[in-house]
């Protein structure tokens, strides 16, 4: 199952701000969605638990998430791979952190996933919504973090 | 052998089933009922990936689960030359485990053992599996491109499986070019699954003798004795094969699955007995599905209607690997019987397979070896070609059927079809149903905009594999076999190397040794699946077991016959040509007086035999000349509401003709059952696979079993040809609606629809396509 996202998210931060944030695995790991343990292995590597619940399937992920960050473009790509319960999920996503004006960053971000398993079968009706949901939810926490500076 | 003509007595009853008290009371006795002291879970780690490479397996945190006792994976198989199991087509070999890369999602990749079912599946959980995922080929099209290959451990580097092909290829060319009428229309039979409601599963433990006992769910009990000492190295005798009572099969349980040999190997290498007993999700996902051809029928005919040709080429979707559970020499089954009921003065067809990223299987699903695919191809074909001609189905088919002058009828593609009455059994249907009646109220309700449809099936199929010149399983013939043993008061026991699913053989068998000896069906009991003590047989699957097992019971019941006469004549105190069988008692030829019954005489067998040989048993080895041919016609009647899309089958009638008939009652289960599965294939079921190769239809919420508020009300009816070379004339049943009545559902939604200028569309019919096809035509009206 072929999935495509994209979205934006405006924040009131700077756009040095941002991109420390999201390029900083600890602080990106911890905005993914229902996140049960972040494990940082190198600045550009992290692994992730996640809680997983997608129709009746539901279970925790392992995620092996890498950074790929090109300051000079101002761009973070991330691959993210792994699964559980029989289920797997490998996910390529990509932002470009514009300069809004008046200290604002524009977070201009898409993504593609493929589900395999249980969780894109049974889980298939629901899981297009579901996902969308979550990774706009990913973003949101990180302007959530960023405009209250709990980041 | 001719058929004679005798007053009912055990054959022809409606004997209700000696077995349904013990399963109706929940007392049946499957695989899962089994325990052992010291017996094992196996739980088995399945692929997420349809195609990926194997970089690492760690079962480091499996091992730390509590109970869990050991983990296997294919390096550990391949390193004991277990790694590969030749499947029963014979022409290729499937991965217990997975070696290197998996092949399909759902794959077996590691085998878990531990002391609670729990425990296992924990175990399997725990197992980490790291995958590089490769290209995916999700439909046999794409495999045809050659651009992944998908099998580099086979010697030919293609995805090509086989190419075979029956006929006259150039006279059909010349014939259907030279045809004033002509149809071509691609039909997809679609990947659907027998789903028994019981799963796969087994226990195996190696008793105190070093023996192995492997309790299995299998069609074909001795097979697998056989196939396991060949792949194991392990000495025959030292293998007993017991498969209890079995929750269907419909030929999922025939080929030899790789949960099998896993559950061995632990038994073995722990020294404990191990069960395995799949989930339903492993069964769909896993084990041998059925069809998946798509088939490009082409008929040609004159301008009145006569055929002139056909031309069947089917590209064929095998999975992972080629487990077809086909005989040796039919890689494609019995596909040729696609030629149906109709006399073709020339035909070819040809089928080519090819791997995909899915599920291994093309098993015979309740049918005999392709006969169903063949079947719904030629139905929907005469469809297609009385709406090009304009002629009425029912007429086409009249024109075209094999008269009954014309058996025994040699078919262009090379069968020998034994007996039949098409026109008969067309005739018995049409006026069942009141077939001008109907056609008078369809007239109306189209004037009215209101959809109807009636949709004809009139098929032959092929079945009761098989002769030995023709037919064998990893080189062992298709013969069947019985033991019959009469105890001196009269009652007895009958094995056989058939194993019932549901069929009802405890019935059946019974009857036909009664009919034959004149003894009490309810006194003779029938034993099956335990290769210990029934005799060598190739097992129940493909309409077989009354064609062979059944014909080598009657023969066998003969035998005891010819050695009772002997001792019949001891007690008539008369010589042994003057003493007949005659209403089911020996009796001195011209004096009706003097008579002694079996009964009587299986005592003398123990007790005052004079110097005949003591005892009453006898052994018989079938051995059929030839396949049985039974036919039907099936009409349905549908309604469709054109706003919904919504097909309700009003009537449906099955009239068929399966020779003659050992228990009606049974008969009539069967056909209700096999409509019934029909149905759901015709309107509910498909296992589909999305582009990346994830199995879509893993359990019971997507893949749709009709419960009794969807199954329609079945009519049904018969006519009796006999078959002419079988000892009692009988020809099989159990496939026939199956085979006969997806075509028949499809005919009618497809007549119905024709108003809109709809041909064709595919199975399964759900609301939505039936919408979408009503939708489209509007909207071609409106452009």
């Amino acid at each position: 199952m072929n999935l495509q996202y994209n979205g934006e998210e405006q924040i009131p931060a700077g756009v040095d701000k941002v991109w420390s944030f999201v390029t900083d695995p600890e602080k990106v790991g911890r905005c993914f969605p229902e996140v049960v343990d972040v494990a940082v292995q190198d600045p550009t590597h992290f692994d992730a638990v996640v809680q997983v619940g997608v129709g009746p399937v539901r279970g925790k992920f392992k995620l092996k998430v890498e950074l790929l960050p090109d300051a000079a473009k101002r761009r973070l790509d991330m691959k993210i791979s792994g699964g559980g319960f029989g289920s797997a999920v490998d996910l390529t996503a990509g932002a470009d952190i514009i300069e809004g004006g008046a200290g604002a960053t524009t977070l201009k971000w898409n993504g593609q996933a493929v589900a395999r398993g249980p969780i894109a079968s049974v889980g298939g009706r629901v899981l297009d919504a579901q996902a969308q949901k979550l990774i706009g939810q990913a973003f949101a926490t990180v302007r959530e973090r960023l405009t209250t500076g709990s980041g | 052998m001719s058929i004679q003509a005798k007053p009912l007595h055990s054959v022809g009853v409606h004997m209700k089933r000696k077995e349904d008290p013990r399963f109706i009371q929940g007392k049946g006795n499957y695989v899962d009922d089994l325990s052992f002291p010291g017996m094992l879970y196996l739980s088995l780690v399945r692929s997420t990936y349809p195609h990926a490479e194997i970089t690492n397996i760690d079962i480091s945190e499996a091992m730390k689960v509590p109970g869990v006792k050991a983990v296997i994976t294919g390096k550990d198989l391949e390193a004991a030359g277990l790694g590969w199991l030749p499947t029963f087509h014979g022409f290729d070999k499937q991965m217990v485990l997975a070696i290197g890369k998996v092949l399909f999602q759902y794959q077996e990749v590691a085998a878990v053992f531990a002391e609670t079912r729990a425990a296992a599946v924990d175990g399997a959980e725990a197992v980490q599996v790291d995958y590089a995922p490769l290209p995916v080929v999700a439909d046999p099209f794409t495999s045809k491109t050659d651009k992944t290959l998908l099998r580099p451990d086979r010697e030919s580097k293609t995805n090509h499986i086989f190419h075979w092909e029956v006929g006259d290829k150039e006279g059909t060319a010349r014939a259907l070019a030279a045809s004033p009428k002509r149809i071509k229309q691609r039909l997809w039979f679609q990947r659907c699954h027998p789903a028994p409601l019981e799963p796969c599963g087994c226990v195996a433990y190696f008793d105190t003798m070093g023996r192995l006992q492997f309790h299995v769910t299998s069609q074909a009990p001795h097979v697998y004795r056989t196939a396991l000492s060949l792949v194991t190295g392990i000495p025959e005798d030292k293998i007993h094969v017991i498969s209890p009572d079995l929750g269907g099969g419909f030929g999922n349980k025939v080929p030899v699955y790789p949960g099998y040999v896993c559950a061995i190997v632990g038994a073995l290498k722990i020294g404990r007995p191990v069960k395995w007993i799949e989930t339903r999700t492993e069964n769909l996902t896993s084990t041998g599905f059925a069809r998946d051809y798509h088939m490009d029928v082409e008929i040609g005919a004159t301008a009145d209607g006569t055929i002139t040709a056909l031309h069947v080429a089917t590209t064929a979707d095998h999975g992972a690997f080629d487990a077809a559970a086909d005989p040796t020499k039919y890689p494609a089954g019995i596909f040729g019987i696609v030629t149906g009921s109709y006399s073709f003065p020339v035909a070819y067809a040809e089928v080519d397979a090819y791997f995909t990223n899915k599920a291994p299987g093309g098993i015979a699903y309740r049918c005999s070896f392709r006969v169903t695919e063949a079947s719904y191809a030629i139905e929907r074909g005469m469809d297609i070609l009385a709406d090009e001609l304009g002629m009425d189905a029912v007429e086409l088919r009249k024109k075209n059927f094999i008269r009954t002058d014309q058996f025994p009828y040699p078919s262009a593609l090379g069968f020998t079809y034994d007996s039949g009455d098409y026109h008969k059994t067309l005739d018995t249907a049409l006026e069942k149903i009141g077939y001008s009646q109907l056609l008078k109220e369809q007239a109306e309700k189209r004037a009215r905009g209101e959809l109807m449809g009636i949709g004809l099936s009139t098929f032959t199929e092929v079945v009761g594999a098989g002769p030995s010149k023709h037919f064998d399983i990893i080189g062992i013939k298709m013969f069947d076999s019985a033991e019959i043993r009469i105890h001196p008061t009269g009652a007895g026991i009958v094995r056989t190397g058939t194993k019932s699913q549901g069929q009802g053989h405890e019935t059946t068998w019974a009857q036909i040794v009664a009919e034959e000896l004149g003894l009490d069906p309810q006194q003779i009991m029938v034993e099956e699946g335990d290769t210990d003590t029934a005799p060598y047989g190739l097992g129940t699957y493909a309409s077989r077991s009354t064609p062979t097992a059944g014909a080598a019971i009657a023969m066998a019941a003969r035998r005891i016959r010819e050695k009772a006469r002997k001792i019949a004549a001891h007690l008539l105190e008369v010589g042994e040509t003057d003493v007949e069988w005659k209403d089911y008692k020996f009796q001195v030829k011209g004096v009706p007086s003097k008579t002694v019954t079996m009964k009587e005489v299986a005592f003398a067998a123990y007790t005052n035999m004079a110097k005949n040989e003591p005892g009453l048993e006898a052994t018989f080895y079938y051995d059929p000349p030839n396949m049985t041919y039974p036919n039907g016609t099936y009409i349905a009647v549908v309604d469709i509401d054109r706003e919904t899309g919504e097909v309700k089958v009003r009537r449906f009638l099955a009239v068929d003709d399966c020779g003659t008939i050992i228990n009606p009652l049974v008969v009539e289960g069967q056909i209700h059952g096999g409509l019934t599965e029909g149905f759901a294939i015709a309107f509910m079921q498909e296992i589909q696979y999305d582009a990346e190769g994830n199995n879509l239809n893993t359990n019971f919420t997507d893949y749709l079993v009709p419960t009794s508020l969807e199954t329609p009300h079945w009519e049904t009816d018969k006519t009796v040809t006999p078959s002419p070379h079988h000892p009692i004339g009988a020809k099989g049943v159990g496939e026939s609606p199956n085979v006969g009545s997806p075509a028949a559902f499809v005919n009618a939604v497809v007549d119905a629809l024709s108003p809109f200028g709809v041909r064709h569309i595919e199975m399964p019919i759900t609301r939505s396509k039936v919408w979408q096809a009503i939708r489209d035509a509007e909207a071609r009206k409106t452009v």
